[in-house]
């Protein structure tokens, strides 16, 4: 019983991550991760982590994705063209490197696959091991843990930090208007002969306010190929 | 009740980070990418569990954890990082962020 649910769970996982990346459309990329993140939180159930399970459907399936496919939805992301690969002779070696590897991972499982090690109970009944419980885990993280998990606060911060800064307009004042897809940008970010002047430019895309500045044939700020 | 090995456990594991490496390479997109990575992330995980588990030492199960936070910290400041790069290339194409190259 155990085994068929580890293959379902693991057939679910495997499948959805290969549907992940053949999709070309980035949002059925994203549903198949969902779909990842589901049978892997029922391996936690069976490997008795009932803890990590819930953590794993509430932050990544709730939390982090829906992030993401807030962005594509944002962005208006088209599906990805076809595009050959640029890697010559890198292929052969690929496939090589492939084998030994797939060659490695079968020797190990056929050797080494009789684990001595007790399989851990789902159920927990009457079992002596509680590992996978909330009061273990939040024992662990407040006496033995305790400084990692005081840093990843710290690097909580700094997230929200770097995310407000990387992703807030700039130059914007609290009174303007803000249109839908425009943007505000200091002037010497478009044109180069203009450093030092902040005076602020306001259009969709930055080619329509390099227009706007008459300098659509200029030389670019940022070379492009 | 035969439970299953943890050699299984660990297969699963390195195939789903395979697969991520692999989309990584391929992918041009950079949310597919990025989606890409969170799957290897999470093969990791499901590997700490699977020691955790069979080792009935809860230690890996607090590093999921962190790595869980972890996660979610890259994700807010990657899709940042997204969406400041889309609005000056107006593309997700990673081949048209190039200029760092050479």
């Amino acid at each position: 019983m155990t085994t068929l649910i580890f293959v379902l769970l693991a057939g679910l996982a495997v499948g959805s991550a290969i549907a992940l990346v053949v999709q070309r459309n980035p949002l059925y990329s994203a549903i198949s991760l969902i779909g990842v993140f589901i049978a892997l939180a029922g391996l936690y159930l069976t490997l008795a982590a009932p803890f990590l399970a819930a953590i794993q459907i509430i932050v990544y399936a709730g939390a982090i994705m829906v992030l993401v496919v807030f962005v594509i939805m944002l962005l208006n992301v088209e599906e990805e063209e076809h595009k050959p690969l640029r890697l010559g002779y890198l292929t052969a070696v690929a496939v090589l490197l492939a084998a030994v590897l797939f060659g490695e991972a079968g020797f190990i499982l056929y050797f080494m696959g009789n684990s001595t090690l007790e399989p851990p109970d789902p159920n927990m009944a009457g079992n002596a091991s509680n590992v996978g419980l909330t009061s273990s885990i939040g024992t662990g993280l407040f006496t033995n843990y305790l400084l990692p998990f005081e840093i990843t606060s710290v690097l909580l911060l700094m997230a929200i930090v770097g995310a407000m800064t990387l992703a807030r307009r700039v130059g914007l004042r609290p009174t303007d208007l803000v249109v839908p897809g425009s943007q505000v940008l200091p002037r010497h970010s478009i044109d180069p002969k203009a450093i030092g002047d902040a005076t602020e430019v306001e259009s969709s895309t930055t080619d329509e306010a390099r227009q706007l500045l008459g300098l659509a044939n200029a030389p670019r700020r940022r070379p492009e190929e | 009740m035969p439970g299953v090995s943890l050699s299984w456990y660990l297969a699963l594991s390195a195939v789903l980070f395979t697969i991520g490496v692999a989309g990584v390479i391929i992918k041009r997109n950079a949310i597919a990418m990025f989606m890409c990575i969170e799957l290897m992330l999470n093969a990791v995980n499901l590997t700490f569990v699977a020691f955790s588990s069979y080792f009935r030492d809860v230690s890996g199960q607090l590093f999921v954890f962190i790595v869980m936070t972890v996660a979610a910290a890259e994700a807010a400041v990657g899709l940042g990082i997204i969406l400041a790069v889309f609005r000056n290339r107006e593309s997700l194409d990673v081949d048209d962020s190039s200029v760092l190259k050479n």
